[in-house]
């Protein structure tokens, strides 16, 4: 639900980019445009993005080279660099809320590929990889019904939330069309 | 107003409301002359020709070619910049209004007024405005979406320049199947080329490979008699494109011209030597070679991509390392792949575990690696989704193709020559008539 809003303000926001006046757009647009492709994980095109951003806006604008910043080290895989940028920086309005669902995004991610990627973890890697105090992970561990041993613990994967299954009738059809098919 | 003029506005619109487009249009070849005379009158005659898009467009053409009005001389006291601006406005308006039925007649003129636009806007760096007008155009000229214009190299030009990729992807991602071919109007094979070089570079650039290494791969096997430096660039790139996705180079298509062969593989030498030491699989010499022939990768651009090959270089020797073993300590994994211990090995391991090019489990405690096989069973609905579309992609092509078929078969030339073929072959024998038919 969610999900669907912000790809739908992506869309109109590069609209409104491509009938900017001049080519330029505000910095308002800018900063929730590059926070929202951060937030798809669509990072080629927030590096992109960041790259066709006049440079006097930049300068003008920290905050875009603050959210540039979280965007770099997300593009270099620095779980320290990015909870630290994203936690250790304040965030205007115009920002605020995508940031949010932003760092939501982040710490689901982490906690799945840490289910995914390891066997055994760390409690201080996995807080550093989620953002958190190794204390903060055992507890996440604790809730997660993970098993803790020591100061080591074992992740289990996260099942895939599987697509929603197309509708009996339109199976039907596609199988028909197929069959049809195969036979002229 | 000069009388000629007159006269030309006039039959402009006679023939434009008759709709009699075929005459107009050679009416409009022969009277380039007259417009260019009445330079200073041209948007005089604009105003009188609104509605005829085609007449528009012919005096917008010349309007544009011609070189900014001198201040002192003229009584249009405006800047050279403010000019450019008043031209650029009217010609978003025209492309905005025209009818697309009217234009359609003269793609390669309409085309031509899309080039002076991009190239002006290339000069001005402000790619940024055009990408909305040119695509615009492109639809205007485009008889269905999977119709390939002259604009289209344009629209990703401007793309590439502006480094903003999203509206070129939205032609780019449809397949394209037929291109303009109308009586007397050639489809410059430059913009073909453009097209689909400017596309995989557009592709590469987010990092969608294998799209990028199809449209190089066109780029390649288009016929050609002459190398063209497209061409080349695009083989070069294909190399690189290839060895990043499929860590070796891919055979290039029977298909392709004997110049490739011939001209563009001996003009391509450092980048077969890359493949050559890539195959080696040893990190540390291709390191040697990138270094070695740094230079030539600088200056033609690939340096980039030359550091992807480098670091695809790793992944695939780990991904070699799941064939052969089933648990391997981070320390292993680090010396056979040559990285700087284990720590970077564990960095390497997890982010192709996310990436979904391996399938391992990390275990921190032991310090251990331990390799599955592909999860994937093949019985999920997503699979099933994917399926099918492959599926319904490859009814899809076979449909045109037989198509194309029924369209060669009763094409007259083609009757004419087969017939004639087998008329031949009566006196020279069964045999050949039997491959002919074939």
């Amino acid at each position: 639900m969610v999900n669907e809003n912000w790809d739908q303000i992506a869309e109109d926001l590069e609209k409104q980019e491509l009938q900017a006046q001049g080519g330029v757009s505000s910095p308002q647009l800018y900063g929730q445009l590059l926070a929202i492709y951060l937030y798809q994980n669509d990072l080629c095109n927030a590096k992109f993005l960041w790259k066709r951003i006049p440079n006097n806006i930049k300068t003008q604008n920290p905050e875009l080279g603050n959210i540039w910043a979280v965007g770099k080290a997300m593009w270099l895989r620095d779980a320290v660099e990015i909870h630290k940028t994203l936690n250790n920086t304040h965030w205007s309005d115009n920002v605020s809320s995508i940031i949010k669902a932003l760092k939501d995004r982040i710490k689901e991610r982490g906690i799945r590929l840490i289910g995914r990627a390891y066997s055994s973890i760390n409690a201080d890697v996995m807080g550093s990889l989620l953002g958190m105090s190794s204390i903060e992970a055992v507890a996440l561990a604790k809730e997660k019904d993970w098993q803790i041993d020591g100061t080591s613990i074992k992740p289990k994967q996260i099942s895939q939330i599987s697509p929603p299954l197309t509708s009996t009738e339109h199976q039907l059809h596609k199988l028909t069309s197929f069959v049809s098919f195969l036979e002229n | 107003m000069a009388s000629p003029l007159e006269q030309f506005v006039h039959s402009v619109r006679t023939l434009s409301s008759q709709g009699n487009f075929r005459d107009l249009c050679e009416l409009l070849c022969k009277s380039t002359d007259i417009l260019i005379k009445n330079g200073q009158h041209l948007d005089a005659v604009l105003e009188c020709l609104q509605q005829h898009s085609l007449g528009m467009l012919s005096v917008l053409i010349i309007k544009l070619s011609l070189p900014p009005p001198s201040p002192a001389s003229n009584t249009n006291q405006t800047q050279p910049a403010d000019y450019q601006e008043i031209r650029f406005t009217q010609v978003q308006e025209f492309i905005s209004s025209c009818v697309a039925e009217q234009i359609r007649y003269a793609p390669d003129v309409f085309a031509e007024l899309c080039h002076m636009v991009t190239q002006q806007l290339v000069e001005a760096k402000s790619p940024m405005r055009g990408i909305e007008l040119i695509s615009i155009a492109i639809k205007k000229l485009q008889t269905s979406d999977s119709h390939l214009t002259l604009v289209h190299a344009d629209l990703c030009q401007l793309c590439l320049l502006a480094k903003c990729f999203k509206p070129a992807l939205k032609f780019l991602d449809i397949d394209i199947t037929s291109i303009s071919i109308q009586e007397g109007v050639q489809f410059d094979a430059k913009y073909f080329l453009l097209y689909y070089y400017y596309g995989g570079m557009i592709y590469a650039a987010v990092k969608n490979y294998e799209r990028a290494l199809y449209m190089f791969e066109v780029v390649i096997s288009t016929p050609a008699m002459a190398v063209s430096h497209i061409m080349l660039e695009a083989y070069k790139k294909y190399i690189l494109i290839s060895l990043i996705l499929h860590g070796k180079v891919l055979p290039i298509p029977k298909y392709v011209s004997q110049v490739v062969g011939r001209f563009i593989k001996p003009l391509s030498q450092a980048y077969h030597e890359l493949a050559n030491v890539y195959a080696t699989n040893s990190t540390e010499e291709l390191r040697q070679i990138v270094t070695k022939y740094a230079e030539t990768f600088t200056r033609d651009d690939n340096m980039g991509l030359t550091k992807q090959v480098v670091a695809s270089l790793y992944k695939k020797n780990i991904q070699r390392l799941t064939k052969t073993f089933l648990t391997l300590s981070l320390s292993d994994v680090a010396s056979r792949v040559q990285l700087n211990g284990p720590a970077e090995a564990e960095k390497y391991v997890l982010h192709m575990i996310e990436d979904g090019e391996i399938f391992a489990a990390i275990n921190q405690k032991d310090g251990m690696v331990i390799f599955h096989d592909d999860p994937e069973k093949y019985n999920s609905p997503a699979m099933l989704c994917r399926l099918e579309d492959e599926m319904t992609l490859c009814t899809e092509l076979d449909r045109r193709i037989q198509k194309m078929e029924e369209e060669i078969l009763v094409n007259p030339q083609y009757v004419k020559k087969s017939c004639g073929a087998t008329e031949e072959d009566i006196t020279s024998g069964q045999a050949t008539k039997i491959s002919y038919l074939m």
